[in-house]
């Protein structure tokens, strides 16, 4: 990388003037996002009335003109510098806010671009910080120039804090400012992509489409049913008398489209997917129109896991997951970095770069208690069972025996659930197993546990029983259903190991 | 006594024990309090009740508000006994090292946080704690709210010399300087 004609950035400077293009789009995106119900439902509806049209027209360019008229504000009220050990922003049409960041506070600086930055080779900035989502700062355009000088030298400064903080205690380590190394692990290939894409949990997908038509629907109009049956009348003469047909032409439709939706979207959000290793931790890039780049630090990291799903186990794709110390709000979605597709190798070098690699290890496997299994059998299995029954009884009589097949069905996945969910324990790591028909691990590196909770329910209690719920700053895992002597033991043990160890954990 | 984990470098069995500790049970007065609160609810649920049954025209509305009222009454009047009971189960431990607290009836809860994981620790005091000189304190970890801590019903000078406690060994854990 050549940062080596050094940018000023200690004076106050604005952004690129793209960004006004990017603001303008962005504000148009909100308005429309707002009103796109209200607009359809216009189109739809088709009320020829030359009046109307012409106020919705004066509507729409006035809408225009404001947005126009902001983004050129909004760019030209934005500044940004560094000062000594922060970065600042300031920033406001009517109400100027002025935001300074300590460099100690940023925890990465991701980069996007959305089809527009891609055009123009820009780069938007977004600096995530450890704090509340307040603090949160971000650069609509830079060039990519400035962005990388930005970023380097933002990490330089940061660098440069901890070694002198070091330095009063040791003798200064040479400042070795390292550049970048950076080695590319994982590339996903047009070939790999369409694996992934194919691979993916369709049934989802189907769900969010469901989810999304309906909830449409009842935005544009509060009668869709009714204008539904109407259209569908319409055609009535066309369409096959037989119930059955339609059911299946239906369900053949769903299917195609929840597929293809799944794999466009793959696509889509995971384009030319390459993942690199860093000397501080990771950097992903990816996505066809909306570029980005996320940065990982490895000493944020909490847990790592992979999972795969039983059609990824025939190709042998994992899914990994790396989870970063996240903000309270929870909405920084950059706390979490999924990729889609992995090989074996590569989830092992992951784990064996970020958590000391001698402790990856295979360990006993403690396995969560049996009862758990006919626990669950009871609830998703007799209980509503014998509720149906009893619900379809004065219909069916005697035929409701035909519900009887739901037990062997839970039985079957209940004995899959509980054979995979294991843990495994060493000095260093916590393995939680678990998984049905495909599996999942999970990786936590326990000193950095910050609380520990010991759960008993009644029943619990009477068999010797807890549940142990372990919290990082990434989120919580939880082991169910151990012998409360393991559940004792394991919390003793989390405990001591994060209060005796001095390193970082965040 | 050996471990169960004979992987592990240190003998588990031998460590300090979590659950043999003595515990110490939260201000009576803090039991007065929950049964204010949860009265005043009822209170109120009752009240806006009889409000609705007035205004509305359902036929036969005195008998038919008395007999949800009936029914209401039986639910507040076991949720005061449940407050009651599950009260005895709220108790707080402190160690060289981690803040533990217990809790619930039906589901026994018990959470412990190492103090160099905090964040941070607050006092707070509603109005109703406010009456009976009581304070709630609160104590904040990185990420998400599932793993604070909140330990009611503290008399203010003990509140005070946990928290005080808790920020002094937060800062000296997390310095590193020791050791």
């Amino acid at each position: 990388m050549e940062a080596e004609q050094k940018i000023d950035f200690s004076t106050p400077r604005r952004q690129s003037r793209i960004a006004i293009g990017v603001i303008l789009v962005k504000f148009l995106r909100m308005t429309l996002k707002i009103l796109w119900p209200l607009l359809l439902s216009f189109l739809i509806g088709g009320r020829h009335n030359s009046a109307f049209e012409n106020t919705m027209g004066y509507v729409a360019i006035a809408f225009g003109a404001i947005n126009l008229i902001g983004s050129v504000l909004t760019y030209f009220r934005f500044y940004f510098h560094l000062e000594e050990n922060a970065m600042v922003i300031d920033k406001g049409l009517l109400r100027r806010t002025h935001t300074n960041v300590p460099f100690e506070r940023i925890q990465t600086i991701n980069f996007r671009q959305n089809l527009l930055h891609q055009i123009f080779n820009v780069v938007s900035v977004e600096v995530d910080t450890a704090g509340a989502a307040k603090s949160e700062i971000s650069i609509d355009a830079l060039t990519k120039n400035e962005a990388n000088a930005l970023r380097d030298q933002i990490m330089t400064g940061k660098k440069h804090l901890t070694t002198q903080e070091l330095s009063t205690v040791e003798n200064a380590e040479p400042v070795a400012i390292e550049e970048e190394k950076e080695a590319l692990i994982l590339h996903l290939s047009p070939k790999d992509l369409l694996k992934v894409g194919l691979s993916q949990n369709h049934l989802h997908s189907m769900g969010i489409i469901f989810v999304f038509v309906f909830s449409t629907m009842d935005r544009l109009t509060n009668n869709w049913e009714e204008q539904m049956t109407n259209q569908i009348n319409q055609y009535q003469g066309y369409v096959p008398k037989s119930g059955l047909l339609i059911f299946a032409i239906i369900t053949v439709l769903v299917l195609v489209i929840s597929f293809l939706f799944s794999l466009i979207n793959t696509v889509l959000k995971h384009y030319e997917l390459s993942f690199f290793i860093k000397s501080g931790g990771f950097k992903l890039v990816r996505g066809l129109f909306n570029r980005e780049e996320i940065a990982i630090n490895k000493s944020k990291i909490q847990t790592i896991s992979w999972s795969e799903t039983l059609l990824r186990h025939l190709i042998g794709l994992w899914t990994l997951e790396i989870e970063q110390a996240g903000s309270r709000e929870m909405k920084q979605l950059k706390s979490k970095i999924k990729v889609p597709g992995c090989y074996t190798e590569q989830v092992n070098q992951v784990i064996k770069t970020t958590f000391p690699a001698a402790y990856y290890r295979e360990e006993p496997r403690f396995q969560v208690s049996i009862l758990l299994k006919y626990r669950l059998f009871v609830f998703i299995g007799v209980i509503p069972f014998l509720l149906a029954g009893l619900a379809l009884w004065t219909a069916l009589g005697w035929e409701v025996l035909y519900l009887l097949f739901w037990l062997p069905i839970v039985g079957g996945i209940v004995h899959l659930y509980h054979s995979k969910r294991s843990f495994e324990l060493n000095e260093e790591l916590l393995r939680n197993n678990s998984g049905m028909f495909g599996r999942k691990h999970e990786l936590t590196q326990i000193y950095k546990v910050q609380a520990v909770k010991i759960k008993q329910s009644w029943y619990q209690r009477r068999k010797s029983l807890a549940t142990v719920q372990l919290f990082t700053a990434a989120g919580r895992s939880v082991i169910p259903f151990i012998s409360l002597k393991l559940a004792l033991e394991l919390e003793n043990y989390l405990l001591y190991r994060a209060e005796s160890d001095k390193r970082e954990w965040m | 006594m050996t471990s169960i984990f004979e992987n592990l470098p240190v003998d588990a069995a031998s460590l300090p024990q979590v659950a043999s500790l003595t515990f110490h049970p939260i201000e009576k007065k803090y039991l007065r309090v929950s049964l204010i609160g949860s009265t005043i609810f009822w209170l109120a649920l009752l009240l806006s009740g009889a409000i609705f049954a007035a205004f509305s025209d359902i036929e036969n509305q005195t008998l038919v508000y008395l007999i949800s009222a009936a029914g209401v009454l039986l639910l507040a009047v076991g949720h005061l006994f449940f407050i009651r009971a599950a009260f005895k189960r709220k108790k707080y431990a402190l160690r060289g090292r981690d803040i533990i607290y217990t809790k619930g009836l039906w589901w026994r809860v018990r959470t412990s946080i190492p103090f160099n994981r905090i964040q941070h620790a607050e006092l707070k005091q509603g109005p109703f704690e406010r009456l009976y000189g009581l304070h709630s304190l609160k104590v904040f970890t990185a990420g998400g709210a599932a793993c604070d801590l909140v330990i009611p019903g503290l008399k203010e000078a003990i509140a005070l010399n946990i928290k005080d406690f808790i920020l002094g060994k937060t800062t000296l854990d997390g310095s590193g300087a020791e050791d």
